[in-house]
């Protein structure tokens, strides 16, 4: 199935890195032994972290936050390579390497999920492993996943995994937001799961203000309007290391619009997202290093 | 003799969308539904087009369409009796 929406406009600079650079990494990945490409690696993010000044203060902002002081130039590297790392890691499940998603202890709300079958809204965020955790449950779970991206000049590793998972994932590739929503209303009602990053404001029609590492912030809430709308159930979920091979699904309970009216139902919402919000809070502070924010905070509430 | 479909439509838009400082009455025909006049934002008029599919069972299919389409609500009852079947009209 093609994707609903072309691209209608040049992509903005969001990705910075070359057009060639994953095809870069998956050569030299596959000719170099792991302990030479490894420091390699590390030498290259320290050249990308030096020749990145907006990425990096946006970084600090978000580690400084996270931490409660102010970090040092290697907590910035080593945000900056948690981030490579997780690129190559898609890279690599990209072009066969074996990789698992499991549900944790918590994740009854996804559990409930499956069990029931029917599509759902999967809220995510830019944590982790959660880029996976479509490409995992999708073929995994023999669920048809509905993924929104925006397509950059480098989207060579979305690409290929969307190649390698082609039977159980279409991407909505999205560069106007004016469509987003009439991409989403057609891939509601082809019958997928559609999966919505819930952390970044861009595209996002809707925001609202949620408690998050000290502040009110703004994150987008257009998940739930949506919810509502289709009459399809939220879940929100990231997705953690877990060690080789493997990455662990947490998730919140399922958020089902009920017939109590739109009012009582976003209030709700908004208490169901705050609630995922304070666990991945959690998870932040415990390794501040998961969160790939290298755009700014989300700014607090007006 | 108000148009019956220029009064349904009212009457959606209000109640599809629960507008609280506004009545069908109060409604002109030629207010535009986006932007300025009602200011509906995208999510209003999403879920406004995913109401008027069900109703009339047309099919509006991208954002250029509904724009058009929701220009105002004099635009929109011309868009709807191109598409939708007669029988599904108001009388």
């Amino acid at each position: 199935m093609s994707a609903p929406t072309p691209p209608a406009s040049s992509p903005p600079a969001r990705n910075p890195g070359p057009s060639w650079g994953y095809r870069f990494l998956c050569g030299c990945d596959a000719i170099l032994p792991e302990w030479i490409f490894r420091p390699l690696r590390w030498l290259g993010t320290a050249i990308a972290l030096v020749n990145m000044p907006a990425q990096r203060a946006h970084s600090r902002a978000y580690l400084a936050a996270v931490t409660g002081r102010a970090p040092s130039r290697r907590d910035l590297l080593r945000h900056f390579f948690a981030f490579e790392e997780f690129l190559m890691l898609r890279l690599r499940v990209a072009r066969g390497r074996p990789h698992r998603g499991d549900l944790a202890a918590d994740a009854d709300g996804f559990r409930d999920l499956l069990a029931s079958g029917e599509p759902a809204l999967l809220g995510t965020f830019h944590v982790g492993h959660s880029d996976l955790t479509g490409f995992l449950i999708g073929p995994q779970e023999r669920r048809r996943v509905f993924m929104v991206r925006q397509r950059v000049d480098n989207s060579h590793d979305t690409e290929v995994l969307g190649a390698r998972f082609a039977e159980w994932i279409t991407f909505i590739w999205v560069n106007d937001p004016s469509n987003l929503l009439f991409a989403l209303k057609d891939a509601v009602a082809a019958g997928g799961s559609v999966a919505l990053k819930c952390d970044r404001l861009e595209f996002s029609a809707k925001t609202e203000a949620f408690q998050f590492l000290g502040a009110r912030r703004l994150f987008p809430f257009t998940i739930y309007h949506l919810a509502l709308i289709f009459r399809r159930p939220v879940i929100l979920s990231v997705g953690l290391p877990a060690g080789p091979g493997r990455s662990t699904v947490h998730s919140s309970p399922l958020f089902r619009p009920d017939d109590a009216g739109k009012a009582a139902n976003l209030a709700r919402a908004r208490a169901h997202f705050q609630d995922f919000l304070a666990r991945l809070e959690g998870h932040l502070r415990a390794d501040p290093l998961l969160w790939f924010n290298f755009t700014p905070l989300n700014p607090p509430a007006p | 003799m108000p148009d019956p479909l220029i009064a349904r439509l009212k009457t959606l838009i209000v109640t599809t969308l629960k507008l609280e400082d506004v009545t069908p009455a109060q409604m002109a025909d030629d207010e535009p539904l986006i932007g300025s006049g009602l200011n509906l934002d995208s999510i209003d008029a999403l879920e406004l087009v995913v109401t008027l599919e069900k109703e009339f069972g047309i099919k509006i299919s991208s954002s250029e369409e509904s724009r058009t389409a929701l220009a105002s609500i004099a635009h929109l009852a011309e868009f709807i009796r191109a598409r939708a079947d007669p029988a599904r009209l108001p009388r």
